[in-house]
């Protein structure tokens, strides 16, 4: 049984200058993933010869029914879950390497996940803090910078308990920030939230992901969440959880809120539609294969 | 315009339960007064309060040997009780082979034990103390271990993706995460570190310059005291409900930001 790798901690090596326009999709690799199966102790298999590079720059959006691995295999992207065979490779090294402390991932769960008894400020710095950053003005000029992209200033010392469920998302998304990471995971983060704040997030992730130069790898079970921000939408079947289908979202960047009710808009979310349409039908039709 | 009193939420949790306290003593010294009980079988509420203020004195050096076996049984008990719960999460073998141990001391009845107990151990304070401790201990470990195991899966996910040590993930995250826990395991733990302490003197009949309140209650109920047994039986009870208090008022100060259980909800 093959494994992801955890290499002993050795220094990250420096990937180069970045010097690629901020927003524009490189062909460098930034994650590879090969071949990845995942099958739990119980014998469910989560994942079945999982394919999917995802290059530097990109905005890549993981879309499929429920229960078709699309968590987990983020997970494995993020070094969290063990493959069972097949390898899954970051900047072209081991976790082990580019893990190291996370300075170059950073992954934004379902819920915003902060500590209830911190207040924001501690729950942003958390990733340095973890890192022994320490309290130099350095350090603090990245919380404040983080706090004020996700329009969250003013709100250092408030608890969680005092936000709003988009806040609090904010808040995950500034902890996100702080660490700079080159690759971003984001698993269904604006799920629970309702229309306007979700779309007002949407936005502002589309922002910071053009300002900063991130790539993302986003869960999401909504067709037009995943074509209003994504370059790739990949969509996958369940039962067992696979790639089925790989959809260009070749819109320019920016994308206004007027891109949401445009006719390339309308054309894309059909395609992607057909396509998740098809992916049900497969894991539907695998469930009738099983009956006696 | 001052709202009435009877809507003033504090005024009526301290009110309501005082009024139903006077009732029944009201009632109590009536009913003795009425029927001619004599103060041997069942004291008037006004004979008990004579007692507490003439036999001040020994009842307050029982007292406050009661209490010393009280907080060194419970302070013990914290004390051992949370390194034990940091032991047991430090690996599931460690707790599968203890924690039957824990449950052990649990179920054992102190009185069954406590003669034992002051057979082997000379010092009659130690004595009572390790009985005590025995009685308060297991809500600690219990309490704590769940709250030391009960971590938000994705923080822990997090934590374990920047890598951290093991201190790190103890101090940052399960010890916060543990604290409501905890709290709930002081609550039960402080009043049973009394119970073992009287249960204990009880059994081990201490008397002389070690007198606890058990023992005061036993010697009054020799001797047909009856009134002084009722007013012993009361410093207990006080001391119970203040130690109590003192652990929700820990409790909330420790918690009132951020735990459900501390918050002020306003509808």
């Amino acid at each position: 049984m093959t494994a992801t790798k955890i290499m002993p901690l050795n220094p990250a090596p420096d990937p180069g200058p970045d010097t690629r326009e901020p927003g524009t999709i490189a062909p460098r690799p930034v994650l590879q993933v090969s071949g990845v199966d995942k099958i739990y102790g119980n014998g469910t298999v989560a994942l079945k010869g999982a394919d999917l590079t995802v290059k530097q720059g990109e905005f890549v959006s993981l879309l499929g029914p429920s229960g078709c691995g699309k968590s987990t295999l983020l997970r494995i992207m993020a070094g969290l879950g063990q493959v069972t065979t097949g390898n899954v490779r970051w900047w072209e090294q081991d976790y082990g390497v580019v893990g190291s402390r996370g300075r170059k991932l950073a992954f934004v769960f379902q819920n915003a996940t902060l500590m209830p008894w911190a207040r924001v400020r501690k729950n942003v710095r958390l990733p340095l803090d973890l890192e022994h950053a320490g309290k130099s003005e350095d350090v603090e000029q990245k919380i404040d910078d983080a706090l004020g992209m996700v329009g969250l200033k003013g709100f250092d010392n408030s608890f969680p308990r005092e936000l709003s469920g988009g806040m609090q998302m904010r808040a995950s998304i500034a902890r996100a920030m702080v660490t700079e990471p080159n690759l971003l995971l984001m698993d269904e983060p604006f799920g629970a939230l309702d229309e306007m704040t979700r779309n007002k997030l949407n936005d502002d992730v589309l922002k910071l992901w053009k300002e900063k130069g991130w790539t993302i790898v986003f869960v999401t079970h909504s067709v037009y969440e995943a074509v209003y921000l994504s370059s790739r939408v990949v969509v996958m079947a369940a039962r067992p959880g696979r790639i089925v289908d790989d959809i260009a979202i070749e819109e320019p960047y920016p994308r206004s809120p007027n891109f949401r009710v445009s006719t390339e808009f309308a054309g894309y979310c059909r395609q992607v539609s057909q396509a998740l349409e098809r992916a049900s039908a497969m894991g539907e039709d695998r469930d009738e294969e099983r009956q006696p | 315009m001052n709202a009435p009193l009877i809507r003033n939420e504090r005024f009526v949790q301290i009110g309501a339960p005082l009024l139903v306290g006077v009732l029944v003593l009201l009632v109590w010294q009536l009913t003795v007064m009425a029927f001619e009980v004599p103060k041997y079988l069942v004291p008037s509420p006004v004979d008990i309060g004579q007692s507490l203020v003439s036999d001040f004195p020994s009842l307050f050096n029982a007292l406050l040997m009661t209490l010393k076996v009280t907080f060194l049984a419970f302070a013990i008990a914290v004390m051992v009780g949370v390194a034990a719960s940091l032991l047991f999460v430090q690996s599931k073998w460690i707790e599968i082979s203890l924690f039957p141990y824990a449950v052990l001391m649990q179920v054992t009845p102190v009185v069954a034990i406590a003669p034992l107990i002051i057979i082997w151990v000379d010092d009659t304070t130690w004595a009572l103390t390790i009985c005590a401790v025995i009685v308060a201990i297991f809500p600690i470990i219990s309490n704590t271990t769940l709250g030391l195991r009960s971590v938000d899966p994705n923080l822990l996910s997090m934590f374990r993706m920047y890598r951290t040590s093991r201190w790190q993930e103890l101090m940052r995250l399960r010890i916060p995460s543990a604290l409501p826990y905890f709290f709930g395991g002081l609550r039960i733990s402080s009043g049973l570190a009394l119970i073992g302490a009287v249960v204990a003197e009880f059994v081990a009949g201490t008397g002389g310059a070690q007198a606890g309140l058990a023992y005061m209650i036993l010697q009054s109920g020799y001797n047909l005291q009856i009134p002084k047994m009722f007013a012993a039986l009361i410093l207990i009870t006080l001391t119970g409900i203040l130690l109590f208090a003192l652990m929700v008022w820990m409790s909330d100060r420790a918690l009132r930001n951020w735990h459900e259980s501390a918050l002020k909800v306003e509808h």
